[in-house]
């Protein structure tokens, strides 16, 4: 009986949630229940284009502005994607910080490291960008972490805040050879015994640095140098003629959110 | 019925808390000193102290433990006190990163640009 009491107070307490009851004034909280708050099914819509949600994309940037304010030294840059999704950029000293208080504090609780992938851009001073995505159940909102490094700087390892970065950080480690420091086991994890350099750099070749065959004299399989190595090519892909005119003038794929808050209408 | 404690929480690995009111005051006092430590214009102080408060108040007018979990609005009692331990660590990790000093490095020009192929340097 005591239980089905408290079970029933326990629905109470969610239909109060729905609700923008709760918390009037920490905004954030208050404005981040606002997501769930049903759109109006009058205007006859083309089914397969995706509407824009305005109550979500204030509430992410919000929230952006509010991570951005309580960590000034870390975030650099706070961006809402076009499928509003939220992006933090952050300094690569921040990794632990950032994620810690990501998970930790009251209006964030972004408890689940989904997962962590990695970027290879040659053409920049630090060439990977390190990807984390993060799941908060306890608000049902995602939100991406985002920092850099190049060839030799080592990035804190994540391990001691989200057990579940270990084996993401060894992929990482292994597609790209971004050192982790502090990670408590960084061996490969996806490629061969004996393998060498990291295949999704985008210097790797195609073919690879050896092959194995089975040689018919010593009755085994041998690993080799290729033989027919492929030569570097350059391939210029950009064509004379401009490819997608009509988005000549489209929207940039990240719209950048500004520190302060835009003045509120009336 | 004097006190009603319920069987379950209903979530794995986490016991029903025989005396959450005591808990929650305890944690939520350490937070406050933990933060109290930080300069008065940091943000995460402001806005941690602000939220905490709203939680001690609503542990200290309500003595019934549903009325408690409703008026907070965020999980049973036994979420919240996790919670608690979780800001706990954090303010306390807080005072030693000092994440309210000035940006530690700027990103470097182009670092963040999307799509790359805008970057206007010569082709390697």
């Amino acid at each position: 009986m005591a239980a089905i009491i408290r079970t029933l107070g326990s629905r109470a307490a969610v239909a109060v949630l729905a609700t923008k009851h709760v918390l009037p004034s920490a905004s954030t909280a208050a404005l981040r229940f606002a997501s769930t708050a049903p759109v109006d099914a009058k205007k006859p819509d083309k089914p397969t284009v995706r509407k824009p949600d305005a109550a979500a994309r204030t509430s992410l940037s919000d929230f952006g502005r509010y991570v951005a304010e309580c960590l000034p030294k870390y975030v650099q840059k706070v961006q809402l994607t076009a499928g509003d999704e939220l992006e933090v950029l952050i300094a690569p000293d921040g990794v632990v910080p950032v994620l810690q208080f990501l998970k930790d504090h009251h209006q964030a609780q972004f408890t689940n490291l989904i997962d962590i992938a990695g970027l290879d851009v040659p053409c920049r001073k630090h060439r990977f960008e390190v990807v984390y995505n993060l799941l908060s159940l306890r608000y049902n909102s995602r939100i991406r972490v985002k920092t850099y490094t190049d060839e030799l700087t080592p990035l804190d390892s994540a391990c001691e805040v989200h057990k579940a970065a270990n084996w993401y950080e060894r992929e990482i480690w292994d597609m790209y050879g971004v050192f982790f420091a502090n990670h408590p086991d960084l061996r490969r994890i996806l490629t061969d015994y004996g393998f060498e350099g990291h295949p999704q750099r985008r210097d790797f070749p195609l073919s690879g640095y050896v092959e194995l065959r089975y040689d018919d004299e010593k009755k085994r399989v041998v690993c080799e140098p290729l033989e027919l190595a492929q030569e570097f090519r350059k391939f210029d892909l950009s064509a004379p003629w401009e490819q997608f005119p009509n988005f000549r003038n489209a929207n940039p794929p990240a719209e950048v959110v500004p520190p302060q808050a835009p003045p509120a209408k009336k | 019925m004097a006190k009603i404690i319920k069987a379950s929480t209903g979530l794995t690995g986490l016991a029903v808390s025989t005396n959450p009111h005591h808990t929650l005051g305890a944690l939520y006092g350490k937070i406050l000193r933990a933060v109290a430590k930080m300069p008065q214009e940091a943000s995460y102080r402001k806005y941690t102290e602000q939220l905490v408060k709203q939680r001690a108040d609503a542990v200290a007018n309500n003595k019934d433990i549903t009325a408690l979990e409703k008026a907070v609005g965020c999980g049973q009692v036994e979420e919240l006190i996790v919670q608690a331990e979780n800001e706990l660590i954090l303010a306390r990790k807080m005072l030693g990163w000092k994440p309210w000093e000035k940006l530690s490095q700027a990103a470097p020009a182009k670092q963040w640009d999307w799509p790359p192929a805008q970057i206007l340097e010569p082709k390697v």
